[in-house]
């Protein structure tokens, strides 16, 4: 039972059951509305630009990148684990929060998880498509083969990679979908004609019965629990990938909660991003409320606070272990030829979510939306500060070597983002943005009875 | 063994003829053609089931095929008659001599079906032992040049060889009867059979005169020999008995007369680190040698002849010999004293040099050397070179009388001057004078189209030929390719227009027993070479001994010592006058680089990405600069200058190159050539051409331009460097200390370094491959790096791509600068660079050194050279983190890479901490941006069969070789025994001239790679990681001025 005369509604504006459904499928039913033609059209000519530079690259070589022989990871990995880390916040707000009966996780949960999914999509674009020899990349799949005992390497943290991004990816993919089928037979229930076919078939015989319900709890509550321990291990996984090696600023055992803190913040800071501007433009204020904003906010701070922590520990790790590669590459990351990456982060990561200190601050969406891209922005550089800062001046000097992105790089990473949105904005126009049944069990009950039935249902 | 017989069956008892006949068919009871089809009539026979049977496994084998049939198809031609010699897959080594310069070394030849694919030194060669050097290994690629003439030329038309012996011939005779003057200008030729071939044309056309000249010429030396002992020859140098070596500005390891003999004779004096020489170099640019001095004091040009004098004032005070007048020398004058005193106390065990063209030097040197009674004994006569022949008087005279319209007739061979001589335009112009011009060149050059005829030579790998480069040294050159176009080969060309119509192998047959006596010419031609037995003394003028072995005739020469002092009082005065005139202005020297030298192979891909040893360029000239003079007129890095000479100018590349002098600059010759795409067109021209800065003065050729100026130009321009970072950032991968330090502390090069290894060790049971580098012999020239290129089918980039940090070079050499700042009593005693206190000044970072550094001390910078390649670790951190175990660890210690299997993730090579892995960019051999060799048909001759060309995007690196190894392991097997230490040499190790590079088995505990692991100078870089790398370096000891003086 959430509502209580302390608490702060969840739902607000007295809207009725009725009411919900009329606004969650009213941009489903309604014809696209200007913004979101313009935002679409001009996120699928970013995607086309991705699209296009990910053909150019493997067309014509890795070399039309600006890596070398010494920064073998640049702007792709970076990349990488920035979409991976961004897809986090819907993985912990559908498995983490519904374990913890945070109530306050209805408004956002859907569009998190979509977010979860399209980042990863983003985010497994990059492993595959730094390889030299991407049409191998099959290779990488532990598949049966007549070479013997040709096999994947097991110690390979790139490896664990393949595993745990696909098993993220599969698992997001079945929640998010689970979740929508009540949702999906609602609209379903409204359409007419063609929609109303494939509405019907994606919502596989949903029929709103007892049985339908209890099934659903119930599979919702177990992919909760397989979810759960994936907020944890998947960047724990992709930190790996550099607390394994032995290259300085990378050989650090701080990394697994480091990257998992730095992926909650990342992935809240483009929650709070997208819904700030989508509660906006769908009119969806009574659904994503201010409270919902705060919620997020305070998050943002606290692993804002953790990340900063991490970054202050690795320094005086490095002090402490008297390792003198260690230190020169810190001291590299913060007085080196990219001092200006690492301010930038330490401004935008530490100091920046530190606002929220501030109640005006945690509750004024604009001023919420901008900390929020300059979260994204400093989450991005942290990326960037750790791969190449570490890689180009590493143990010998002989090969120190300076780094800078072509055009292809930026095109492939402009046109993720361009996959991102575009994938957005079909979800925001074909697919419930809010859980439906969710919220409806989470507003504010005016009868008795309804109380008791909100009650059954959790 | 048992001799019982056993059958199979009655029938093979009986050896029944049915039985015979089944037993030689490959299919015991046949199949059953005639089963499936009627013979006759072609109508099936067989059931529904099996034709359906034939018809799927027909389509289905079809389908395959046709799915798998993707690559284009080439022909590939088969022997008609195979050659009894050539077995596909087994190379054949053919005995030759180098002919990339006149130092004459000794080479074996890979030949692979029909064409060389790699050169390697003679091992048994005197000269240079085995080693060659970088431009003796790229000397292979120009035969496989696509500039190369395809066949002779009229005015640039296609001729006929008979034509252009007709026409030649009949002007020739015209010519012969107008008593006009015909001159062939060569380059050094010292075969003798050569000369005779020109002596023969001379005896056809008496008014015929051999001019020799260098580019980058060496005249002085000869002249100056002539006045001190008589004769105009190159002494031969034995650096390897001197204790002390003085040297002002001789680059006699980089570029020096014979690099590879001398850089042997330099480290065979080094190796043993108690009794190592000391050695001295006084020098403007900081020279390859220069870089490996023990002291390095740096000089300006104008400077070198006053430092010389009083040198020779100090010596003569303490040996009796009057002094000489002269000006006092600013700087650091304990030097000069120092300098001195090391060497009377090494009389007769001392050897100074000079690379100066200034006939007053080098009859100062040769008076000094005199004084230090060191002919004969560092300074062999005896065993004197011609290595490097050439007359600037005689070749000054010859464009005079060109332009004056004496010379009728001009054959070009060897020689290019049309871009080499400093005034080229005059000698265009003389040449077009002529009634006849005629270039023997092989490929396309400035000379050869000002020539009317171009009759092109056979590349020196089609030839034959024979070479006297050191007296008592004969060796031959033999083809190893069928000439490839329609060329004829120069001497032959000569003969013929001598009327002589033999061909030169002929020829020399029967020339070469003029000189060998007993001569077995199949014998010689196997080894290579023969040498005279007065070798090995040089003091000796014993004649040849009395034995049976064949030996070369060869007259001993014991110079008389000539130099009186009134020879000298001029030469003081001469040059007391340069000092005076030049001194504190500022000075630009000429110098010749490691790998492009005088610039015959300008266009050659290895040698231009071979990196500059000092500046780590690669692709470009430049001119490098003093800290002090690029601070004064605020130059930077990637900045355009304009160089002004007297009648020169040009816009060049600027750089700031530590060590080099204060207040002056240098710049390379051999640069301003094109480079030629696969259709052998010019595309672009290399660096640019600064032969116009040489003058003439004081009967020879001068490489230093004392008027010049360099001044700050309008546009940007970066140069391609392989090594942007030039300090050891205060780390200890490259350890060294003095001789005093290293003698009190033996130990100091080992680190106490503990490690805890989660990893199971390995167990090696067979063989361990593991390789020591000494840091002490390396001098940093580079040859490994182009003999590693050629074996490996390392492909070249090009210089944007090195610009990008893309080079692929399998193996490099680190070179890191370090101070050495003289203190105020002038003596270099404090080395500031000692290994634990390095400073931290990143000279490349904006120009923002240390506020303590002075620009001043950078011209006092001590090298390092650390050769780096795959240190295949035993716990390689490369080999853990690839997803699909395309880097593995072999049974004997090797980290190996499975080409097929990778796919490119480049993990591998971030987490190298010696970054030493390559990634295949794009596809290097097959791409019509990297034009290079491997890019037309006739460039990928080169490609040596036994290693695997890389695609695109796979992952390469240093594997020791492995192809060589399985060679000698086969080998091994095949004669039925173990191997045995030295079976395998990798290609660096067997082209090092310095001997710096041993490879071998560590399990075997009598191999010289085990001692030397066990030696107490060696050291793992980076073993803190805990990688166990199999690469131990020794430290480097250098031996200054600190302890003796």
């Amino acid at each position: 039972m959430y509502e209580s005369p302390i608490r702060e509604p969840l739902v607000t504006g007295g809207r009725t059951y009725h009411n919900i459904t009329d606004d969650i499928c009213r941009p489903i039913e309604n014809k696209p509305t200007r913004a979101w033609m313009i935002g679409f059209t001009i996120s699928a000519i970013m995607a086309a630009v991705g699209v296009y530079s990910i053909a150019y690259t493997s067309f014509k070589g890795i070399g039309v990148w600006g890596i070398n022989k010494t920064v073998g990871w640049a702007w792709d990995i970076t990349n990488f684990v920035w979409w991976i880390g961004i897809g986090h916040a819907g993985t912990l707000i559908s498995a983490i929060l519904l374990l913890f009966r945070q109530k306050w996780r209805t408004g956002v949960n859907r569009s998190a998880e979509a977010m979860t999914i399209f980042a990863v999509i983003c985010a497994g674009l990059f492993p595959i498509f730094h390889m030299g020899r991407v049409w191998l990349a099959y290779f990488v799949l532990p598949l049966p083969n007549a070479f013997g005992s040709l096999w994947v390497n097991f110690n390979s943290p790139l490896l664990w990679d393949v595993f745990a991004i696909s098993t993220y990816f599969s698992v997001s993919l079945l929640f998010w979908y689970i979740g929508l089928i009540p949702d999906i037979a609602t609209v379903r229930d409204r359409a007419k004609g063609r929609a109303r076919k494939v509405y019907g078939f994606l919502a596989v015989g949903w029929n709103g019965s007892t049985r339908n319900w209890a099934r659903y709890e119930l599979v919702c509550l177990i992919l909760a629990g397989i979810s759960t321990p994936l907020v944890l291990s998947v960047h724990t996984i992709v930190s790996m990938d550099f607390a394994t090696s032995v290259v300085p600023g990378w050989h650090t055992t701080i990394f697994p909660p480091y990257f998992v803190a730095g992926a909650i913040f990342s992935g809240f800071g483009m929650v709070l991003t997208l819904l700030l501007v989508a509660r906006k433009v769908m009119n969806y204020q009574n659904y994503i409320t201010i409270g919902h904003i705060e919620a997020m906010c305070k998050v943002i701070m606290l692993t804002g606070s953790l990340v900063g922590l991490a970054y202050i520990t690795e320094f005086f790790v490095a002090w402490y272990s008297g390792v003198q590669y260690e230190q020169y590459a810190f001291i590299n990351r913060a007085t080196g030829p990219y001092w200006w990456a690492y301010w930038s982060m330490m401004t935008c990561n530490v100091l920046a979510p530190q606002i929220f200190w501030s109640k005006w601050a945690r509750t004024t969406p604009w001023f919420v939306f901008l900390i929020a891209a300059v979260v994204n922005v400093g989450m991005w550089f942290e990326r960037f500060v750790i791969i190449v800062t570490s890689l180009h001046r590493d143990y010998l000097p002989s090969s120190w070597i300076d780094y800078s992105p072509t055009i292809t790089e930026i095109g492939i990473f402009a046109g993720t983002l361009g996959i991102f949105f575009t994938c957005y904005f079909l979800f925001s126009k074909f697919l419930p943005v809010i859980a439906i049944s969710e919220v409806k069990s989470v507003m504010p009950v005016p009868e008795k009875h309804d109380l008791k039935e909100a009650v059954n249902v959790h | 063994m048992s001799n019982n017989q056993y059958w199979k069956g009655l029938e093979e008892l009986n050896k029944s003829p049915d039985f015979l006949q089944s037993k030689s068919n490959e299919f015991l009871e046949g199949i059953p053609m005639n089963e499936a089809f009627k013979e006759e009539t072609y109508e099936l026979s067989s059931s529904r089931r099996d034709f359906l049977k034939y018809f799927g496994f027909t389509v289905s084998s079809a389908a395959i095929l046709a799915a798998c049939n993707k690559a284009p198809v080439r022909n590939v031609i088969p022997y008609t008659f195979k050659p009894s010699e050539v077995v596909p897959g087994v190379a054949n080594w053919y005995s030759s001599t180098c002919n990339a310069c006149a130092a004459g070394c000794g080479t074996i030849v890979k030949v692979r079906e029909g064409r060389p694919v790699k050169v390697e030194g003679n091992p048994d060669n005197k000269i240079n032992n085995g080693a060659l050097c970088a431009v003796g290994h790229a000397e292979l690629l120009s035969l496989y040049d696509k500039s190369r003439f395809e066949g002779p030329l009229k005015n640039k038309v296609k001729a006929e060889i008979s034509s252009i012996d007709k026409e030649v011939g009949q002007t020739l005779e015209e010519i012969n009867a107008a008593k006009g003057n015909i001159v062939i200008l060569s380059s050094t030729i010292n075969s003798p059979s050569t000369l005779a071939a020109i002596g023969e044309f001379s005896k056809k056309y008496p008014t015929t005169k051999h001019i020799q000249y260098e580019e980058f010429s060496s005249y002085a030396l000869l002249a100056a020999n002539e006045k001190s002992f008589g004769k105009s020859v190159l002494p031969g140098y034995r650096f390897d008995k001197a204790k002390v070596i003085v040297s002002f500005g001789a680059d006699f390891l980089g570029t020096w007369i014979s690099p590879v003999q001398f850089t042997q004779q330099y480290t065979a004096g080094r190796k043993a680190i108690n009794g190592m020489s000391r050695h001295i170099q006084f020098e403007s640019n900081l020279s390859l040698t220069g870089s490996n001095a023990d002291v390095r004091i740096p000089i300006t040009p104008s400077q070198e002849g006053v430092y010389l004098l009083n040198l020779y004032n100090k010596i003569a005070a303490s040996t009796g010999i009057p002094s000489l007048p002269v000006n006092t020398v600013e700087g650091p004058v304990n030097m000069i004293e120092n300098t001195a005193k090391e060497l009377l106390a090494n009389k007769g065990k001392s050897l100074v040099v000079s690379g100066s063209n200034d006939i007053d030097i080098q009859l100062l040197v040769n008076a000094i050397n005199i004084a230090l009674e060191n002919i004969g004994m560092t300074i062999d006569f005896t065993n004197f070179s011609k290595q490097k022949m050439s007359n600037d008087v005689e070749m000054e005279q010859f464009v005079a009388d060109l332009n004056e319209g004496k010379i009728s007739a001009v054959i070009v061979y060897g020689a290019n001057p049309s871009y080499s001589y400093y005034n080229a335009n005059k000698f265009k112009e003389g040449l077009k004078k002529t009634k006849l011009s005629i270039s023997f060149a092989t490929a396309h050059n400035e000379t050869s189209a000002d020539c009317t005829y171009i009759m092109p030579d056979h590349h020196s790998f089609e030839s034959w030929n024979d070479h006297e480069a050191m007296a008592g040294q004969y060796s031959l050159t033999q083809p190893t390719i069928h000439p490839i176009f329609t060329t004829r080969q120069a001497q032959e060309t000569l003969l013929v227009w001598a009327g002589i119509n033999k061909d030169y192998y002929s020829f020399i047959k029967e020339n070469c027993a003029a000189h060998v006596n007993g001569l077995n010419f199949n014998a010689l031609v196997e080894k290579g070479f023969m040498e005279s037995s007065t070798k090995e003394d040089p003091k000796s003028d014993k004649p040849a001994s009395e034995s049976n072995t064949p030996v070369v005739k060869h007259v001993a020469f014991v110079a008389p010592i000539l130099t009186s002092k009134a020879d000298l009082g001029v030469v003081a005065s001469n040059l007391t006058k340069i000092d005076s005139d030049y001194k504190g202005k500022f000075q630009i020297n000429l110098y010749e680089k490691v790998g492009v030298r005088e610039g015959r192979m300008c266009n050659n891909p290895w040698l231009q990405e071979l990196p500059d040893p000092i500046s780590k360029v690669t692709w470009d000239n430049y001119v490098a600069s003093s800290i002090v003079f690029a601070s004064k007129n605020n130059l930077e890095d990637g900045g355009m200058v304009t160089l002004k000479g007297l009648n020169f100018g040009a816009e060049i590349p600027f750089l700031r190159q530590p060590g080099q002098a204060n207040n002056t600059a240098s710049v390379a010759v051999g640069y301003g050539r094109p480079r030629f795409d696969k259709m052998g067109d010019p595309i672009e021209t290399i660096g640019k051409n600064v032969y116009g800065m040489v003058s003439f003065v004081n009967g020879a050729y001068s490489y230093n331009a004392y008027g010049a100026t360099v001044e700050k130009a309008a546009g940007s321009y970066t140069l391609a460097q392989t090594q942007t970072h030039h300090t050891l950032e205060g780390r200890d991968h490259y350890r060294s200390t003095s001789l005093s330090k290293y003698t009190a502390n033996p130990k100091a090069f080992q680190k106490q370094v503990e490690i805890i290894s989660l990893w199971e060790d390995r167990d090696y049971r067979g063989h361990k491959w593991v390789m020591a580098v000494d840091l002490n012999s390396c001098t940093g020239c580079g040859s490994c790096v182009v003999a590693c290129n050629n074996e490996n089918n390392v492909p070249v980039v090009g210089r944007d791509q090195v610009m990008r940090g893309r080079e692929m070079h399998w193996m490099r050499i680190d070179r890191y600068f370090t101070f050495n700042q003289f203190s105020e009593n002038g003596s270099a005693d404090k080395y500031r660079a000692d290994f634990y206190k390095d400073l931290k000044v990143d000279t490349n970072n904006d120009g923002e050194a240390n506020e303590k550094i002075s620009d001043e001390a950078f011209e006092n910078v001590s090298v390092g050279f650390q050769p780096m390649m795959c240190q295949h670790c035993g716990h390689a951190p490369c080999e853990s983190v690839c997803p699909v175990l395309a880097t593995t660890h072999s049974g004997e210690g090797l980290n190996q890479m499975t080409y097929n299997r990778c796919i490119g993730t480049k993990y591998c090579a971030n987490n190298c901490p010696y970054k030493v892995r390559r990634f295949n960019w794009y596809r290097f051999n097959d791409h019509d941006k990297f034009d290079f060799h491997f890019n037309n048909d006739l460039g990928k001759m080169v490609i040596n069969p036994d290693v695997t060309v890389r695609t695109r995007g796979v992952m390469e690196k240093c594997s020791f070789c492995i192809q060589r190894v399985q060679d000698a392991k086969l080998l091994a097997k095949r004669e039925n025994r173990s191997m045995a230490d030295g079976d395998v040499k990798t290609a660096c190790q067997q082209t090092c001239p310095s001997g710096a590079i041993v490879f071998g088995d560590i399990n075997d505990k009598n191999s010289d790679v085990y001692k030397l692991f066990n030696n107490e100078r060696a050291y793992h870089v980076l073993e803190e990681i805990g990688v166990q790398p199999s690469v131990k370096y020794m430290g480097k000891v250098r031996n200054t001025f600190d302890e003796k003086a």
